[in-house]
């Protein structure tokens, strides 16, 4: 179904505007190192982009299996991450493909939606650690939780505006409810179910590390706060740098699913 | 012309009530009968709003006539069936699919997408000139040809009648010319019955055996024109006094029922 390949295409990282951003990165980072020594601004406070870059390197250079390593505690949250993800999407969709197609369980089941949609999920998290310990099932639970959110709404949203005419062909067929669902339905909805996933996947990652800053025994958001601690800021930023890599990451790989799936819509939604 | 020997489709007395959102009734369709010949084409043509849309959707079986009765083949039409094929405005092709997927998709519907079907689907995709394209997705394609492949997928689980509403009405004017002319070869060729609406006077006379001129709201079927014409007919015909008469005999009855 879906076969057409995504050719590779230079043009997607054009020369000049990459020269442009690295110049203006080099500026960012002189203005940076010349603020903290012109201005005498104590390490604590903003660290020199030179100890960050220290900091760093030592964090990545360190054995996998030492507690100070980056990698010991990114292997954590990129775990809780991506599971609590696919779980959150995939309740997400099956949740909105129940709602789209009962009337009855819309009815009873969007009062709820709504209510926990406009509450700040971040205060679950204490609860979390109540329910499912210290360890990595509480940072998927809050994941998945965090995830699950944008994708049900968007394909709710999209299993319920389906142009009219495409179902009126399948009505003029006779179509059952299964192939109105599968052959157009949830294939029309997939563009928008995407561009849910896009949102979903950034806002796992942030349950993670609300999930570690609460009541969590290791992952980024527990190295945070061990390094803040200490006021090693210089530390502090140098997780902070990876975690940015690492979600700038989850999006590419997010968006490449997304147009090599959903190839046909030209205008996959983007995000800042 | 008009003299087809075994009648395909009755609609007697058809009305048609929709509730407004004001809470009061409204008459879409005043009592229409009318009688399609086997192998007959057929034009609708009238004002916006007369019911041309709704006529086509009780033909389908989409929606079920307040009063009256539609019989197919001698049978009630109660729900849709088989036997009707619809072409829309819109080309309405599923963008993840190709033109040939898009094509059998209502064989995949009726469960029977077989080798023949697909072979058909080749054979009627190489007669509209989209042989080419039958591995492409929609959005590599015109819009007329987009609205070829929604023709083709109308024909392919070889109905009894093609219903098209207003097939053309999203292309410019060339196209929707040359698509007119296709359209009379395709029907040469399988002797269809075709109901087909549209807005152009001329494109009704030029495709038809009969044009039916409905009237505004309440719509009903004001006259019945017989189209003479010797196929297969082209735009020459256009120019000729005969055929002008007859367009200003449409236009005229249009014009007294409301601006088109």
């Amino acid at each position: 179904m879906f076969d057409r390949k995504i050719k590779w295409d230079w043009r997607m990282f054009p020369l000049r505007s990459t020269l442009q951003f690295a110049a203006s990165m080099v500026l960012l980072l002189l203005a940076w190192a010349l603020a903290v020594r012109l201005l005498k601004i104590p390490s604590y406070v903003l660290p020199d982009p030179v100890a960050v870059w220290r900091a760093l390197v030592a964090g990545l250079d360190d054995s996998p299996l030492n507690r100070s390593s980056f990698w010991y505690h990114l292997f954590d949250t990129m775990l809780a991450t991506l599971i609590g993800f696919l779980i959150g999407a995939l309740i997400g969709v099956a949740g909105a493909a129940v709602m789209a197609e009962s009337e009855t369980v819309e009815r009873i089941a969007f009062p709820y939606v709504a209510a926990l949609q406009s509450l700040p999920k971040v205060a679950i998290a204490p609860l979390y650690v109540i329910w499912f310990g210290y360890q990595i099932d509480s940072k998927i639970a809050m994941a998945a939780t965090l995830g699950f959110f944008p994708v049900l709404l968007n394909t709710l949203q999209a299993l319920s505006s389906v142009e009219p005419e495409k179902l009126e062909l399948a009505s003029s067929l006779n179509a059952s409810r299964w192939q109105k669902f599968w052959y157009i339905k949830f294939p029309n909805s997939l563009p928008m179910v995407f561009a849910g996933m896009n949102l979903g996947i950034v806002y796992a990652l942030l349950g993670s590390l609300v999930a570690e800053f609460i009541g969590g025994q290791r992952g980024m958001g527990v190295l945070i706060l061990q390094l803040q601690s200490v006021n090693d800021t210089a530390g502090v930023f140098a997780v902070l740098v990876v975690l940015a890599v690492v979600g700038y990451l989850l999006l590419s790989i997010m968006r490449w699913v997304q147009r090599t799936v959903v190839f046909w819509s030209s205008n996959p939604r983007d995000l800042p | 012309m008009s003299v087809h020997a075994e009648t395909l489709l009755t609609v007697t007395d058809v009305s048609r009530r929709y509730r407004s959102r004001a809470g009061g009734d409204i008459l879409a369709l005043d009592k229409v009968s009318f009688s399609l010949g086997n192998g007959e084409f057929v034009s609708v043509v009238g004002p916006s709003g007369c019911g041309k849309s709704t006529l086509l959707k009780l033909i389908s079986g989409l929606v079920p006539p307040s009063s009256g009765a539609i019989c197919y083949r001698g049978d009630a039409v109660i729900k849709p069936q088989p036997g009707m094929g619809i072409v829309f405005q819109s080309p309405v092709l599923m963008p993840w699919l190709t033109v040939l997927q898009n094509v059998l998709l209502p064989m995949k519907i009726l469960g029977s997408n077989s080798v023949a079907a697909r072979e058909r689907a080749l054979s009627l995709l190489a007669a509209v000139g989209l042989d080419a394209f039958t591995n492409k997705y929609p959005s590599e394609l015109s819009g007329g040809m987009q609205q070829r492949v929604g023709i083709v997928r109308g024909l392919i689980h070889d109905p009894g009648v093609l219903l098209m509403d207003e097939p053309f009405g999203a292309l410019d004017a060339l196209t929707r010319e040359r698509m007119g002319l296709q359209l009379q070869d395709i029907w040469m060729k399988n002797r269809k019955t075709v109901f087909f609406i549209t807005h152009s006077i001329t494109e009704a006379v030029l495709l038809s055996d009969r044009v039916f001129v409905m009237s505004d709201r309440p719509g009903h079927i004001v006259r019945e024109f017989t189209i003479p014409f010797e196929r297969p007919r082209n735009y020459k015909l256009v120019s000729t006094s005969e055929f002008g008469g007859i367009v200003d005999q449409i236009r005229n009855l249009l014009g007294a029922s409301a601006d088109v």
